[in-house]
């Protein structure tokens, strides 16, 4: 297989989807850059306005980033959700689209979710209000973590660079919502203030 | 002493094939290479030569693919191209396969099994020039409309391995409308089953199946006509592989189509470490059932809405393992699934998404890893369900899982490979069925296979959707609207895209098409919803990265319509929907306006002049919050009519103006940045925090404010699973024998 490496202007062309077809075309259907995933973060990492280091992007707005110690989500525009275990989710803003109004607003023809038994969760950064996931589950059903990387895996196993510190592949977002449990509704009040008021970095 | 005699089979060297598959499982299971094969001597001493077999193999198996399609007469062959062929070892492990439906690739290899495990070795016997056809799902299948014809290869009077076709009908005798009923139950009413019988020696059909079609359904001509196409592929499959032992010798092509499956086992677990992240996604999918609405035995006569979560997992090794755990129960209605037909939707995803050089076959699939509970929605314990829509929830949740390997090739940086999930979820539902008396005065039932041709793809990560998508048939074609209307009595009116429609997003989803028809030569047209991924009350599938799921798919039916006098009087009627809202059937043409819902028989006997309507969409995502959305790009889609002002103002938060000089859509830069300015802070003050919605949701739950079959689907999952049950409750602080009150 013959070893293939694109420029990263490229690759900041690709991502930004400003590739002619032509060129998008060949490289969909080419062999695979097996240097791919650095130039790709380091395209990124020139992006986004703060330091820390990006260790996956998630998203086309949220990324894994070392900071100190710590492996957290944030946003491009500098808000920190926390600890990359807990699903992101539980430290977004929500609204849910329950109304039959809101819902015609997206679907104008005779098939639409129907309020009651489904919900149409808008997750937001609470930093820059840009809309990041919207889920659409029966009602009720657990926030969705749509994805929990085995980063130490990836970076052992797979890229053969192991990461400074070993964290366990574990969901904790169970923390999360036992915590809020033992807290009670009474402290919601002052997180949403808190949330509100965090500036972006 | 006795000596026994020498037990000599009609495998390579006088095995067994019973014992090959012993053997092969053996081998894999003490080795975890494909029948043991650590080395690749082959693959090490000529490689060229290996491949240039596997070329031929493959080249076979397309030609074979397209020789099927010239004798076929049903337009769901010849111009949707509703066909597979693949070539198998004598176990039943596939090599090589063409394109087309290859949902159904490891399903014939799994009736290949079957029968060897049945002993049709000595039983019915396996000879040269046999043909055996199946479409029992009891054995393997998506539904009972999808036949398989299966030829033995012998060489030298050894079996040397297998060749298989797969063809959609469009009617095999089933209830009315003859194909997958959306009032089937039970097995027994879903028209003619083949159980892997034998149909043809000496390569000619037995005069018994012939008569068994002729007399046992609606359109027989098509379905022997099909039949007589699939016998000629494996035949001129068959003979091609006789030619490639020929030339290559026989223990070269034994040793080496068992390399190209172990050589293609670790390639795809390669692929996988080069171009996704390991980890653990997860997706819920819901799927709804109203068998009150249509005609069901009083006894399976409910509406049911079943959960199936399910986690996906890339492990460190590169293979992929899904946990059903949480699946509902399973119904008596056709749309449960099976563990089979989840395979044939592993083949369906991995070979176009990643597993995609033409070298897919078993190997791909030894990667993959299942748990599906027993018992369960997705995998039932009575044999004698319906089994019309097996197929339905595995497209559906196999897109959505489509999905997930994307979030994972996008996180590696192969953002060119990521696309979002275009589940086959229907929403309300179009008509595609339809059964009666056709426009040459005969009897007929028909599927109509057009809408394949119509759904949007979900959009990329760096492009909009494309159109003609529909996952499982990853070519497919609506065909010439003038072929089906030969065969059904309907004049196609018009084929348009429906405004407002996309999932949206930084990237919207493809356009998909609304067909319109009107009824045309017949008095007596049933009509029956496609019974396929419905969505009604739950969107089936979730949007991307801040993109919205797009609109799902419905039908409008005008009947006793004044449409003979509009036409006398040249006035206008309805090619497409027009403006939302404002839709043109019902602006143009008076009648009594129909909204068929559900999976169910439309209970209106449709005739001449009547319109149909059928906007056929999987509620295809966009990709990313649209107020990104360049703003040349939805310039493009209001000049093209994709997205109309009202909803370019509220959605993608863009303003423009027409120009009617030069008939276009101006820009108004300014005001769109002010409108996506203040979108933002509209969010930032209506979003509330995560833990307050965690509170009032955790609340609703714990008081029931659930609508009955909600909480009757989750006491379902909460029934059924191990671990899910546990996840929802500590999520949710519920009580760890937490379940809903009924009512």
């Amino acid at each position: 297989m013959p070893e293939i490496s694109y420029p990263k202007e490229v690759i900041r062309d690709l991502i930004e989807g400003k590739l002619p077809w032509n060129q998008l075309k060949s490289i969909i259907s080419g062999y695979k850059d097996n240097d791919r995933f650095d130039k790709y973060v380091a395209v990124l990492q020139e992006k986004v306005p703060w330091q820390e280091r990006i260790l996956l992007p998630l998203t086309d707005e949220l990324y894994i980033v070392q900071k100190g110690k710590e492996r957290i989500v944030k946003c491009s525009c500098g808000y920190e959700f926390g600890d990359y275990r807990e699903n992101w989710k539980l430290k977004a803003l929500i609204h849910v689209r329950d109304t039959e109004a809101e819902l015609d607003e997206i679907y104008p023809y005779p098939s639409k979710p129907e309020p009651g038994y489904c919900e149409m969760r808008e997750h937001y950064c609470p930093g820059c209000g840009i809309q990041l996931e919207v889920d659409t589950v029966p009602f009720g059903y657990p926030a969705v973590f749509d994805f929990l990387p085995d980063l130490d895996t990836f970076y052992r196993d797979w890229l053969r660079r192991p990461l400074d510190t070993k964290l366990e592949f574990t969901d904790l977002s169970y923390e999360l919502t036992r915590r809020w449990s033992a807290e009670g509704r009474e402290s919601i009040k002052k997180t949403d203030t808190k949330a509100r008021r965090r500036k972006k970095v | 002493m006795e000596i026994k005699p020498v037990k000599r089979g009609i495998g390579p060297a006088g095995k067994v094939l019973k014992d090959m598959l012993e053997e092969k499982e053996r081998l894999f299971q003490q080795t975890g290479y494909y029948y043991g094969l650590k080395e690749l001597r082959l693959a090490k001493e000529d490689p060229l030569r290996l491949e240039v077999m596997a070329s031929r193999l493959l080249a076979a198996a397309i030609a074979g693919r397209e020789t099927t399609r010239m004798i076929s007469a049903s337009p769901i062959v010849r111009d949707v191209a509703e066909l597979a062929v693949a070539i198998y070892t004598p176990e039943g492990d596939c090599i090589l396969q063409s394109t087309g439906i290859i949902i159904h690739i490891p399903l014939m290899g799994q009736v290949i099994e079957w029968m060897i495990r049945q002993n049709y070795e000595e039983t019915e016997g396996i000879n040269d020039g046999d043909s055996f056809t199946c479409n029992d799902n009891h054995i393997a299948g998506m539904h009972p409309a999808d036949i398989y014809d299966i030829t033995p290869v012998f060489w030298r009077e050894q079996l040397v391995g297998w060749v298989g076709t797969v063809i959609m009908e469009p009617e095999q005798g089933a209830l009315a409308p003859g194909c997958m009923p959306s009032g089937a139950t039970e097995r027994f009413v879903e028209g003619l089953r083949f159980s892997a019988d034998k149909t043809a020696v000496n390569d000619q059909h037995l005069k018994s199946f012939e008569r068994r079609i002729s007399l046992g359904c609606r359109m027989p001509d098509l379905l022997l006509l099909d039949r007589k196409g699939a016998l000629a592929a494996n035949i001129k499959v068959r003979e091609e592989i006789k030619k490639i032992i020929d030339e290559f010798g026989m223990l070269h092509y034994i040793e080496g189509v068992r390399e190209l499956i172990e050589m293609e086992r670790r390639a795809q677990l390669e692929r996988v470490k080069r171009r996704t992240v390991p980890g653990k996604f997860h997706s819920p999918s819901t799927y709804e059932i109203y068998l009150t609405r249509t005609i069901a035995p009083p006894h399976h006569s409910r509406d049911t809405i079943t959960l199936v979560p399910w986690d996906f997992y890339i492990k460190p090794d590169g293979s992929y393992y899904l946990d059903f755990d949480g699946a509902g129960p399973w119904g008596w209605h056709s749309s449960n699934t099976s563990p089979s037909a989840l395979m044939g939707a592993a083949c369906l995803m991995l070979s176009p998404t990643i597993s995609y050089t033409g070298k897919s076959n078993q190997g791909t699939l030894l990667t993959v890893d299942m748990n599906t509970p027993y018992d369960t929605f997705v995998n039932p314990s009575s044999p004698n369900v319906a089994s019309g829509m097996f197929f339905s929830w595995s497209i559906m949740g196999g897109a959505i899982w489509m999905g997930q390997q994307s979030r994972a090739f996008f996180s590696r940086g192969f953002v060119e490979e990521f696309r979002s999930p275009t589940p086959m979820g229907m929403g309300t539902s179009g008509v595609s069925a339809l059964a009666g008396k056709s426009h040459w005065g005969m009897d007929f039932g028909f599927q109509m296979m057009e809408p394949p041709g119509f759904f949007g793809s979900g959009a990329f990560a760096i492009r909009d959707g494309v159109l003609s998508d529909l996952i499982f048939i990853p070519d497919s074609d609506m065909g010439n609207s003038e072929v089906w209307e030969l065969v059904v009595p309907l004049l196609w009116m018009g084929r348009k895209f429906v405004p407002d429609t996309c999932g949206w997003g930084k990237y919207r989803s493809g356009r998909s098409i609304m067909g319109t028809y009107m009824v045309y030569k017949t008095d007596l047209l049933s009509l029956d919803t496609m019974s396929a991924g419905h969505c009604e009350k739950i969107g089936c599938n979730s949007g991307v990265f801040g993109g919205y799921p797009g609109q799902g798919g419905f039908g409008k039916i005008l009947h006793n319509t004044n449409a003979m006098e509009l036409i006398a009087q040249r006035k206008p009627l309805a090619h497409g929907e027009g403006y939302p809202g404002v839709g043109d059937l019902e602006q143009n043409i008076k009648g009594e306006l129909i909204i068929p819902m559900g999976n169910a028989y439309v209970k209106t006997v449709a005739k001449h002049g009547d319109f149909i309507q059928c906007y056929m969409a999987g509620g295809a995502s966009g990709v990313g919050d649209p107020i990104k959305r360049d703003t040349a790009l939805v310039k493009e889609d209001l000049d093209s009519g994709v997205v109309t002002i009202d909803r370019c103002r509220r959605i993608y938060c863009v303003d423009a103006t027409f120009n009617e000089q030069a008939e276009e859509w101006v820009i108004d830069e300014e005001k769109t940045v002010k409108l996506r300015e203040q979108k933002r802070k509209e969010r930032l003050a209506k979003g509330i925090p995560a833990k307050e919605w965690w509170h009032t949701r955790r609340d609703d739950i714990i008081a029931g404010k659930l609508p009955p079959m909600l909480k009757e689907m989750y006491n379902g999952s909460l029934a059924k699973g191990i671990r899910w049950p546990g996840e929802f409750r500590t999520f949710w602080q519920l009580p760890q024998d937490f379940t809903f009150k009924e009512g």
